[in-house]
This record gives C-alpha cells, structure tokens and sequence, in this order.
C-alpha cells in the first residue's frame, strides 16, 4: 500500500514567554491507503501539534510532511490552503461548525470554496449528511444538534471534498461516552466500507485500541506503535 | 470561490448583525447624503449664477474702455477710425461710439426728472447691439428713423421713486440742461422717442438711470475733436470673445485700453464657483471619512468575534485572499447600501434646502430697490447628475473598502492554529 501521509524528522519547538518547550522531538511516521491509525498518549504529549503539522495548519520547525506526495513544506500558504482543502478533512473535539449556517450548508461549505456548483454541492452535500445519518437534520443550525449530531454534520464536512485522510483530533473528547463510541463506530464504518483513511488523535486508550495502528507519543517522541484490535472491540 | 457565493456569506453575516449594520451603514448614508446635497446644490447654484449672469448680459458683446487697471485709467479718447479699425475685426458685427455726458436734468413743463447717466449713442448701433435690455414701453417710429435732438429715457429716470405717471411719453417734448465746461450751459429741447421698460440690476450697466440721445446731436453741442469714451463692440460667436479682444488689444499701444468681454468673466466666476462646489463637496466628504473609520472600527470588533470561525474557515482550506474577500464583501456591500440609501436621500434634502433656501431669499428680496420680476424668482434648483450620484457610490464603496482593509488583512493572515484556539 502507498503512504498517503509520510513525516519524517518532525520538530516544532513554542516559546511559551521565555521558556522554549519542545512540542514535538524528531517525529517519523507513515501512514498508509486506507489505514485507521490513533495517536494517542497523555495530555500535553504533543498529539495536537502533531495533528496540526501533518494537516498543514502549521509549519514544523525542521522536518517534511508529505500528503499524497506532495511536500507541504514546500507550499506557500495559498498551496497549503488547496492541500487542506481537497486532500484532508478534519474533525474536531469541539466540531467547529460556523453557528449560523445549517447542517447543510456546514458540509456544502468545503465545495463552496472549492467552486463546486451550487445545485451539485447541495446534492452531494445532503448525500453526505444521510450517510452520516443526519437525513432529517440537514436545515438544522448546530445549536439545534446534540453533540454527536454536531460531529456528526463535522465528519460529513471532512470527508465532501472526498479527501485522501480525515485527520481527528479527540473526536470524541466532548461526547458522552455511548455518543463517543457511536462517532468511533461511524469513522471504523467509512473506513471499512469506503476506504477511508484516518489518522485519530486521542487520549483515551480504549478509543485509540479500535485503530488498525497505534502510536503513542509522550513528551513529543513517539514510544512506541502496536496494532490495534480493529472493529473487535466496538 | 465564486463573487456570487462570497457576496451571499457577506450579506448572510451582515443579517446576523442586524443592529450593527444598521448603525454603520447609517454613517455611510449620512456622508453620502452630505456629499451628494451639497453636490447638487452648489451645481444648482453655480448654473443659476451662471445663467442669471448670462441674462445680464450681452454675452456676445464686449466694452472697450480707455486706460489700464494696471498702468492707471487713462483720459484719452476714441477716435472714428479707431471704431472703424474694430468694425473691420473679422468676428465683429457692430462696433459703435459712445459718448458719456454725465448727469442731466431733464424739465416738461414744471416737472423734473433727473438722470445719472447721459449718453451719446448712434440708435441703430445700439439697439443692434443691446437688442434684449433695450426694450421700449412705449416708441415713436424706428431707431434707423430717429433724427436729431431725440431722447430715449430710462425706466427709474421716467419713473421717479416708482411713481406710476411716466414723467414723458413717447412723442411728448422735453428740454435737457447741458454743462458744456465748467461755466457754460446750454438747454436744448428734445422730442421723446422711447421710454424704456424697467429691467433692474442684472449686467455692467444699469440701463435704467439712463438717457440717450444721438451722437450727431452731442458732437453739434459739444462740437470737435469728435471723439468717444467708450466703444462697445457686438461679435457674431461669444466664444470668440477672447480672441477678437486680443484683435482689438493689438490696435492699441500697450496699456491703453481696456477690454471688458463678459463672456471672459462669465467663464471665470463660473471656474470659481466650480472650485467653491469642489470644496464644499470635499468638506461634506470628511463625514464620509469618519463612516469610514466607523467600519474600520465594527470590522476590527467583527474580526475579533469572528476569529475561530476564521480558523475554522483556514482548516476546511479557505485561502487567505477568500477570507480578505469575504470581510471585504461586507464592507463593499456596508458601502453600496449606505450609497442606494444615501444617493436619493441626499437628493431629498438637496431639495427640501432649496425650498427653504428660496423661501429666505425671497423674504430679504421684499422692499428692496433693486428688485426686479427676476430677483423675485430667485431660487436654486438642485441638479440631479448621474455622474455625481454614480461618484459618490463608488466613493463610499471605495471608502469603506479601504477603510476595511487593515482589518481585513489582519483577518486573512491569522495562523490557523492559533484562530482555532481563541476562545
């Protein structure tokens, strides 16, 4: 299988008022086609920055990301922002829909700024949330959704633009425990049944265990990477 | 992303802040309105000047006088030949003498009526020339037909203190007092061939506290050398005005004459009152530079509010030139809406000042002595001109975008993460 995703050397240093803290310290991994791959590990290991980097929302001090091949170091913004848009999807531990626009126009928005039509993004769009389960919710502004709905509508946005990796960040970090298993279940499904890659960031153990492959990163290094159990345990 | 669903995100976000775009684009309306009635109003004022001054005037003719503002007003005097060497201008149509004899008292019977100004004209020449403000009320035959020792009176000279007995009438005769010099009189009768029609103030000549009578009859009392104070001179175009007084300038030596052209002067109170509409313009556009701060202001505030989504709006791929757009879409259409609003409203009020403008003049205009039938209709007509009303819009558009780019820029280059994190 090729490596969708490919980092290699990572490193991202902050400077917290005078104090430099290192985020993340010479991170190499791969992620192949089709994988469902957890990062998991303790708060504060550097997951999120990690996330961050391998999605182009952030540049790594040294080190190359590649997504599909392309070296996004290598991108100015605007080529970053076409990246993000047509080759990642992210999810989000508080979901990050725009407040004011429905369900629908939530997940149309990716092929809005992608310059899709509006009569084939509305279509596509409404496919999306009924295979997300959503049929009924589809002119529903996010505060008239429970949580897993909202994460729901945020996982159809990642995956309209038909990405090469969804990249989650504590997907189920601001859900009850049986909505959180029922995201987990529904991220597993398009994983199995489209193929979809996804790279899940998590602290917790249980969820990062359903991951075909688990890498566990403290103190921004990675300690380790063993297979998961799959769907067996959902 | 396409201008369409850009403008669709602006206005949707313009609707959620319903109150807040309301007072901002009421800045907008305001300097647009402000703009736009002082516009129309000082273009109203300049073509009612400009026109009421071309009613005054004998556009197409030209005064020549002697002496020079800048080398002292000379004594010397016109000769025949010097109208003679004018006539042949190419361009000018008439050039006549006039002889000014200065005050007069004119007697019928044991009235008296007296004029400031007496002058010695040939009729035919003048009425040629002065055909709109040479106008009888009542006439005795032709001008081309008046002989000697006739007289033609001016309105306030045969009206004295507005009376409504005319002191003479056509046909009535008159005598006339002449100072020949210092110590010499000489009192002639005169037959009355016109009166004339009162015309007030308007033009470099008040027709009204005149006399005329023929140069023939003025040279015989006051005998050689026969020579002139002034020339007037009627030109076939009044656009070349400037140029046929150049013509008639080269006649002269330096500095000796002047030429008084009042299409040269219209032009230039016309320039000036262009310039004074210019600055009353640029000084009701500093209401539309606060409006503009007014948006830097409530787009500043937006941004703030708006950062997460702003990060939200990077993560799913939006291009930083996308969220410069989309901030700047709302402070375009901010603009448009202020100036839809704006541009009629300024139009409005552009009238209703004009209204009261012309209620004002005409109470100060009541019981003066120089009112006249078209003093009374003084009012300023604002000018509507699509120039102006499509200036302004795009002014306020302009403005509000530019005032909108700082904050707008700010918006466009926020790191991702970083908007993501903002609580």
């Amino acid at each position: 299988m090729p490596a969708i995703l490919e980092a290699r050397n990572i490193e991202k240093t902050y400077s917290m008022g005078k104090v430099l803290v290192s985020a993340l310290r010479g991170i190499t991994l791969e992620v192949e086609q089709g994988e469902f791959v957890a990062i998991f590990g303790p708060s504060g290991s550097g997951k999120s920055t990690l996330l961050h980097v391998l999605g182009g929302l952030d540049r790594p001090d040294k080190g190359n990301v590649y997504i599909d091949g392309i070296n996004l170091s290598t991108l100015n913004d605007a080529k970053l922002a076409e990246v993000r848009l047509h080759k990642i999807g992210f999810v989000f531990q508080f979901f990050n829909l725009l407040p004011r626009l429905t369900a629908l126009r939530n997940v149309e928005l990716p092929l809005t700024l992608a310059d899709i039509s509006e009569k084939e993004s509305i279509q596509k769009a409404t496919e999306m949330l009924e295979l997300v389960g959503l049929k009924d919710r589809v002119n529903h502004r996010p505060t008239e959704l429970s949580g897993g709905e909202q994460q729901r509508v945020a996982i159809a946005r990642a995956l309209i633009n038909d990405p090469k990796i969804v990249l989650a960040d504590e997907p189920t970090g601001n859900l009850d425990t049986t909505t959180g298993w029922e995201v987990v279940r529904l991220m597993k499904h398009l994983n199995e049944e489209k193929g979809q890659t996804f790279v899940v960031v998590t602290h917790d153990q249980s969820v990062a265990e359903t991951a075909n492959r688990m890498i566990y990163l403290k103190d921004g290094v990675i300690q380790g990477v063993k297979k998961g159990s799959g769907s067996e345990r959902l | 992303m396409r201008r369409k669903q850009i403008a669709a995100m602006a206005w949707e976000n313009m609707k959620q802040r319903r109150l807040r775009t309301s007072l901002t684009t009421l800045g907008v309306v305001i300097g647009i309105t402000a703009v736009i009635a002082l516009a129309s109003l000082g273009e109203g004022f300049r073509v009612t000047v400009t026109q009421r001054m071309e009613q005054g005037f004998e556009l197409n003719s030209l005064t020549v006088i002697p002496g020079s503002l800048f080398a002292g007003l000379s004594r010397e005097r016109f000769t025949d030949e010097n109208v003679r060497n004018i006539t042949h201008i190419p361009g000018v149509e008439v050039a006549t003498s006039v002889m000014q004899i200065g005050n007069v008292t004119l007697h019928k019977g044991d009235n008296e009526a007296r004029a400031f100004v007496a002058t010695a004209v040939n009729f035919t020449d003048f009425v040629q020339i002065f055909s709109d403000r040479f106008v009888f009320e009542s006439v005795d035959g032709s001008p081309d037909q008046w002989k000697n020792n006739t007289i033609v009176i001016g309105y306030k000279v045969n009206h004295p203190n507005e009376t409504e007995t005319p002191f003479a009438t056509a046909g009535d005769n008159i005598t006339m007092t002449f100072m020949k010099s210092l110590y010499v009189r000489e009192t002639r009768n005169f037959t009355v061939v016109g009166t004339l029609q009162k015309r007030g103030t308007p033009g470099l000549t008040n027709f009204d506290y005149w006399v005329f009578i023929p140069l023939d009859t003025a040279r015989e009392i006051y005998g050689p050398p026969y020579e002139s104070d002034l020339i007037f001179v009627k030109v076939s175009d009044p656009d070349d005005s400037d140029a046929i007084s150049r013509d008639i300038e080269a006649l002269f030596p330096p500095y000796r004459i002047s030429i008084l052209a009042p299409m040269t002067f219209i032009r230039q109170v016309d320039s000036i009152l262009s310039l004074i509409q210019l600055f009353l313009t640029s000084i009701a556009s500093i209401s539309l530079l606060v409006a503009g701060i007014g948006i830097m202001n409530i787009t500043t505030v937006s941004v703030m509010e708006r950062t997460r989504e702003i990060g939200i709006m990077k993560a799913i791929g939006a291009k930083n030139i996308t969220i410069l757009t989309v901030f700047l879409a709302e402070t375009a259409l901010i603009g448009l809406l202020g100036g839809l609003i704006g541009v009629p409203t300024g139009y409005g009020l552009s009238y209703l000042l004009s209204l009261v403008m012309s209620g004002f003049t005409m109470g100060q205009q009541q019981g003066t002595v120089f009112q006249t039938p078209e003093t009374q209709q003084t009012t300023i007509t604002p000018i509507f001109s699509p120039t102006w009303a499509v200036s302004a819009l795009l002014f306020g558009i302009v403005i509000c975008v530019l005032f909108g780019l700082y904050p707008a820029r700010k918006a466009a280059k926020l790191h991702p993460v970083e908007a993501l994190r903002y609580e």
